[in-house]
């Protein structure tokens, strides 16, 4: 048992990469089930009628983009689907190349037309003071997009005075960008329908806005993704990842067990050859 | 020593599973497919760690670190620094009047940087007594709406017969149970012992949740990694 206590980390490494592999390459596929937070921020985009605008702001880096691109393409796949408008922004340095490549994935999906469609607006350092600018003026706070066009000049952007011209807003954040930005500085203020997906770690901390109805539906990491993409009937990356998610817990669901049955039966043996 | 050698090894068989895979076609031999190749090398270096530290990772976390900032300065001076303020001046057609209003916070954004001068630092206070005093105004009244009120509201609804009345009761229990565990001017004995008790229950199991939601983010990191290696890299999948 204390042999078993001791074991080198790099064996469980090797192991939890075959559990990552594995169900990869062998294309297991698991039934995916939604969860009401999750349907919660499908309906929303259901609720739309062709031609609303949604503003997406993207709030998430290179570190993040596993868990973060499969719920943007996902989101993103099904507003287009429905004929919505989107303005996208980011308030993460690091997000544009990111956004810029997701938004073109769609636009070569689902033929848009750049101005009409969609419009990217760029990154605006400042936070929450650009989400109050754009409450106060949108156009103040996003002057020009991101490639130099007047916001003014853009059949999409042309009419957005405020906040409140959008029907919906989403945050795709690896930061507190939902909860201490969105929120407090937009939601609240604003009144805005407002959903948001997130990185898993920061799921937790979001349940509680869920239940005052300050968010109106959450992707919490991969597993939201994937049942997001179960939702809008599109088997992407999140999908194919989940069975390898599933298969990875297990084994630590098991490593954890074994650790404490070796822990346990490691201090009673110590303890009986004490006494 | 036999780390070094090791670590040599692997670099050769990198090379000869790139060269393998670009001979092959399976890469193509363009800037997409060099991309590809840099980041698949940078990934397993960067992985490499969990063997043991060495210089092919460090190497990669610097790379990482100056790209990140290098990214992060280029896009706040371009389209911020440079677009909206310097070219204000610079590039403002005939006719057009600069906005006069952007001295301010230029004013008070340079003056933070008077921190770095021992002679001069003092100037700084004014930009922070600002941002403080702007900052505070700002958050506390946005906080206590948000966080308080509207957290309020739907922890004390009417209790019902039905599930949702349970979990509302289980909510209920678990802020009050927190509430009490967190008041330190009462000694915890008796009931107020046990209340904290029922508290600290409910702050083990919020624990777990966020090591376990933890644990799923850690995870899909690296699917999404090794999806790169097995699919993008070697196209096994």
């Amino acid at each position: 048992m204390h042999k078993l206590l001791a074991i080198d980390r790099r064996i469980i490494f090797v192991l939890v990469f075959i559990s990552v592999a594995g169900p990869l390459l062998a294309g297991i596929s698991l039934p995916i089930t939604p969860t009401d937070e999750v349907k919660a921020a499908y309906d929303q985009f259901e609720k739309l009628d062709a031609g609303d605008i949604v503003l997406v702001s993207f709030s998430y880096g290179a570190s993040t983009q596993p868990e973060m691109l499969p719920m943007s393409r996902a989101m993103l796949r099904h507003a287009f689907r429905r004929d919505l408008k989107v303005v996208a922004i980011c308030l993460w340095p690091e997000a544009p190349g990111l956004a810029q490549q997701v938004l073109e994935e769609m636009a070569a999906e689902f033929d848009l037309e750049y101005g009409v469609d969609y419009a990217f607006m760029g990154y605006k350092p400042g936070n929450f003071s650009v989400i109050l600018n754009m409450g106060q003026d949108f156009r103040s706070a996003f002057p020009q997009d991101q490639w130099g066009a007047e916001t003014g000049d853009l059949d999409l952007t042309r009419g957005l005075r405020s906040l409140r011209d959008f029907d919906l807003v989403l945050d795709l954040a690896a930061g507190d960008s939902i909860e201490f930005w969105w929120i407090p500085y937009g939601q609240e203020k604003y009144g805005f329908t407002f959903v948001a997906g997130c990185t898993a770690v920061m799921a937790p901390d979001l349940y509680p806005f869920l239940d005052s109805g300050q968010l109106g539906g959450l992707l919490g990491g991969l597993a939201g993704a994937a049942e997001y993409e179960t939702l809008i009937d599109h088997r992407g990356s999140a999908s194919m990842g989940m069975s390898a998610q599933s298969m990875t817990h297990l084994v630590i669901a098991l490593f954890v067990i074994i650790g404490n049955i070796a822990y346990f039966v490691a201090r009673r043996t110590s303890s009986e050859q004490r006494s | 020593m036999r780390d070094t050698y090791v670590f040599l090894g692997l670099i050769l068989l990198f090379a000869a599973v790139n060269i393998g895979l670009v001979a092959s076609g399976i890469l193509a031999a363009d800037w997409t497919g060099l991309g590809i190749i840099v980041a698949a090398g940078l990934t397993l270096a960067l992985y490499s760690f969990l063997y043991k530290d060495n210089p092919l990772f460090k190497f990669a976390e610097h790379v990482f670190v100056g790209v990140a900032a290098a990214y992060v300065f280029g896009q706040t001076w371009y389209p911020t620094i440079y677009g909206e303020l310097i070219a204000e001046w610079t590039d403002s057609g005939e006719g057009e009047t600069p906005n006069w209003w952007l001295l301010a916070p230029t004013v008070l954004g340079l003056l933070m940087l008077t921190r770095f001068s021992l002679r001069f630092g003092w100037l700084s206070r004014y930009a922070f007594a600002f941002f403080v005093g702007l900052g505070a105004g700002l958050t506390i009244p946005r906080y206590i709406s948000s966080f308080i009120l509207a957290q309020i509201e739907p922890t004390l609804q009417p209790l019902t017969w039905s599930l949702e009345g349970l979990d509302l009761l289980i909510v209920l229990v678990g802020v009050i149970g927190v509430l009490v565990y967190f008041f330190f001017s009462v000694e915890h004995t008796g009931t107020a012992g046990h209340i904290s008790k029922v508290g600290i229950w409910f702050l083990m199991v919020s624990f777990g949740a966020s090591f376990g939601y933890t644990i799923m983010a850690r995870v899909s990191l690296l699917i999404g990694r090794v999806t790169f290696l097995l699919d993008d890299w070697l196209h096994l999948m």
